[in-house]
């Protein structure tokens, strides 16, 4: 498939994933993940990769993240081979290039919306001074500048998962990746969530790839793979 | 490919443009303080450990000394190991010798001498009151005496430096001897004496522990004794008496010596209390290693205590550990924030220490009534300090290590 043709300008592209595949060992037994799994996600667009439980989702979105090495294939970001990057280099990588969003929210506990927002700035060294703007300006995306001192475990499930939206937006990356984004969520700050989602990528050029088997949050993607067995469809 | 390789230097030269590897340092030690402070409750055991520790080392060593020579005081008056006793004996035929005061005043520059006395002796001395006749050992001593040998006035005063310097005729009487000849204390003080048909007023009873060794003495300030004494020997033997047991047997070997500088120090003995001084020693030696040992054992424990909390951190926090690495956290990043956290806590402990320190070094001073060099409480705190970074990074290393290499994946999957 020619990622030119149907995707659009090479320059768009911002994850171009071909026949990757993810293999695990178990003594003598050899535990094929991923199977050649093909994936090509332009600027502006969010996929979902639906699949249901044990068809390797998580896995799939460690290797995205550079967390787990693949068995073979190619992974390029903007056109840059990621996967030669050593330990230091992925972690750079990591914080200038992308975002994370857990289902948990996982904000740190004990500390307020803004040392949240701030710890990505701390490890990417952007300046103090810098740091409220970019903190208000991530938050503003997201409607919580009002929160911006209030302590993490003071707020509401939808308000985590805002926070850790905007932590995951705070160092403008490439891409999102998101993990069962609206897992934890009811039905209502599932569809604040998405909607934040969609004006996130829409208005700027950010890709976003979701992992979920909510066909509800994949309703709000423009595109929808699924992961079935190791094989990525769509 | 060069593209490629323009891009990761463009990341890398993007790093290091936002802000070098010390802010980011300074901003990861303050995240540490942060951490700490939030969960102080949990490092409150560890910190009061390592405070406690510091403080009593601070405290010893500083007035260690002083502490010694007062211990030294009060377990010298039960057994005299730190007085020497250097004195003449006759050699046939020669003339007996005697210490010179140009002598003593050498003797009591001798570094570890705290004071020196000589005394002159009349055996078999008479007086008479109330027409009785009784006997007792007449002794002429100055006012170190007392100081040499821990004496106190059980009743009235001991005679002062101006006594002896304007040869008073004044007495200091035995207990035994006030109760034998007054019928008490009380009624001694104030009655006149006469020997050898001088009249010396009894100003006091002689007190403290080992007073009862001469219940049957009575003293006379030493110019007064050679003036007016007949009979009254030359001062054959003195008292040395040291700051600690510790310069006893430096100053016993110096002893000769410095006798032989000043005079002839023919049928010169040097007599020390070895026995007693091996006991107080050996007591004192015990006595220093459960000290020592308790504050070694309080540190290291703190140390433990820290390794532990430290570990447990490591593993209570290891989905925030993965969710900073997810974030872009190098190793590095990881690895000093907890080993910031744990030098965090020692060094905030030992603080706490040096300020305990203090004040227990100005209690100290105060009940003493001495006051220790500024330089050793100085050396003290740096050591202080040191053990305190040497603690933090001995017990925080490890935990340190491991939060770094934690894997991601592992670290995200973790209940």
């Amino acid at each position: 498939m020619n990622s030119q043709t149907r995707y659009g300008e090479q320059g768009d592209l911002v994850i171009e994933i071909t026949g990757l595949t993810k293999n695990y060992q178990n003594g003598e037994e050899t535990i094929r993940v991923l199977k050649d799994v093909n994936l090509h996600v332009r600027r502006g667009e969010m996929v979902a990769v639906m699949g249901p439980s044990g068809s390797g989702k998580s896995t799939f979105l460690f290797v995205l993240g550079l967390f787990l090495p693949p068995t073979s294939g190619t992974y390029l970001v903007s056109g840059r081979d990621v996967l030669s990057l050593n330990r230091t280099e992925q972690a750079i990588f990591r914080r200038e290039m992308m975002g994370f969003v857990f289902q948990s929210c996982d904000l740190l506990e004990n500390s307020t919306v803004y040392e949240n927002l701030e710890l990505p700035l701390v490890y990417a060294g952007v300046k103090r001074r810098e740091r409220p703007d970019r903190i208000r300006e991530a938050l503003a995306r997201v409607n919580l500048e009002h929160r911006v001192y209030q302590p993490s475990n003071r707020l509401s499930g939808g308000e985590r998962q805002r926070v850790a939206i905007a932590r995951a937006l705070v160092n403008q990356p490439e891409f999102i990746l998101a993990d069962e984004p609206t897992g934890q969520l009811d039905r209502e700050n599932s569809l604040r969530v998405l909607e934040y989602f969609n004006k996130i990528t829409q208005g700027s050029n950010m890709a976003m790839v979701v992992v979920t088997h909510d066909a509800m949050t994949a309703e709000h993607c423009q595109r929808t793979c699924v992961l079935s067995d190791g094989v990525l469809n769509g | 490919m060069a593209n490629d390789k323009n891009r990761l230097a463009n990341y890398l030269a993007h790093r290091s443009k936002r802000g070098t590897a010390l802010l980011r340092m300074r901003d990861v030690m303050r995240v540490s303080i942060r951490e700490v402070l939030r969960k102080r409750r949990r490092y409150l055991g560890v910190i009061a450990a390592i405070a406690l520790g510091t403080a009593g080392f601070i405290t010893i060593v500083t007035m260690g000394r002083d502490l010694k020579a007062n211990f030294n005081n009060d377990l010298d008056m039960l057994g005299g190991a730190t007085i020497i006793n250097p004195y003449f004996e006759q050699e046939g035929m020669e003339r007996l010798e005697w210490f010179r005061d140009r002598t003593l005043i050498s003797l009591a520059r001798i570094p570890g001498v705290v004071d020196v006395t000589g005394a002159v002796l009349k055996p078999r001395a008479i007086t008479t009151f109330q027409d009785r006749i009784y006997g007792f050992n007449l002794v002429g001593v100055d006012n170190a005496y007392w100081r040499v040998f821990s004496f106190s006035a059980a009743e009235g005063r001991l005679f002062d430096d101006r006594d002896v310097a304007e040869g008073a005729r004044v007495c200091v009487l035995g207990t035994d001897l006030a109760r034998t000849i007054f019928g008490g204390h009380k009624q001694a003080i104030g009655q006149i004496l006469s020997i050898d048909d001088n009249l010396y007023q009894v100003v006091g009873v002689l007190g403290g522990v080992r007073a009862g060794d001469r219940g049957q003495f009575l003293f006379l300030p030493i110019t007064t004794a050679k003036a007016r004494v007949v009979d009254i020997s030359q001062p054959y033997s003195a008292y040395v008496r040291c700051a600690t047991w510790d310069d006893v047997a430096p100053v016993a070997a110096a002893v000769p010596s410095v006798v032989a500088a000043n005079q002839i120090a023919k049928g010169l003995r040097v007599n020390v209390a070895w026995e007693p001084l091996k006991q107080v020693q050996r007591i004192f030696w015990w006595v220093s290693l459960f000290i020592y040992s308790s504050i070694a054992a309080t540190l290291v424990l703190g140390g433990l205590g820290i390794w532990n909390i430290m570990m447990a951190a490591v593993v209570s926090r290891t989905r925030e550990i993965g969710l900073k690495k997810a974030m872009g956290a190098l190793d590095n990043d990881i690895f000093f924030q907890f080993l910031f956290e744990s030098l965090c806590v020692t060094v905030s402990a030992s603080i706490l220490g040096i300020i305990l320190g203090r004040a227990g070094v100005e209690y100290m001073s105060h009940m003493l009534g001495a006051r220790p060099p500024e330089g050793l409480f100085l050396f003290c705190l740096a050591a202080g300090l040191i053990f305190a970074v040497v603690i933090g990074v001995g017990a925080g290393l490890y935990p340190s290590i491991r939060a770094s290499r934690m894997e991601v994946v592992e670290a995200m999957r973790y209940e």
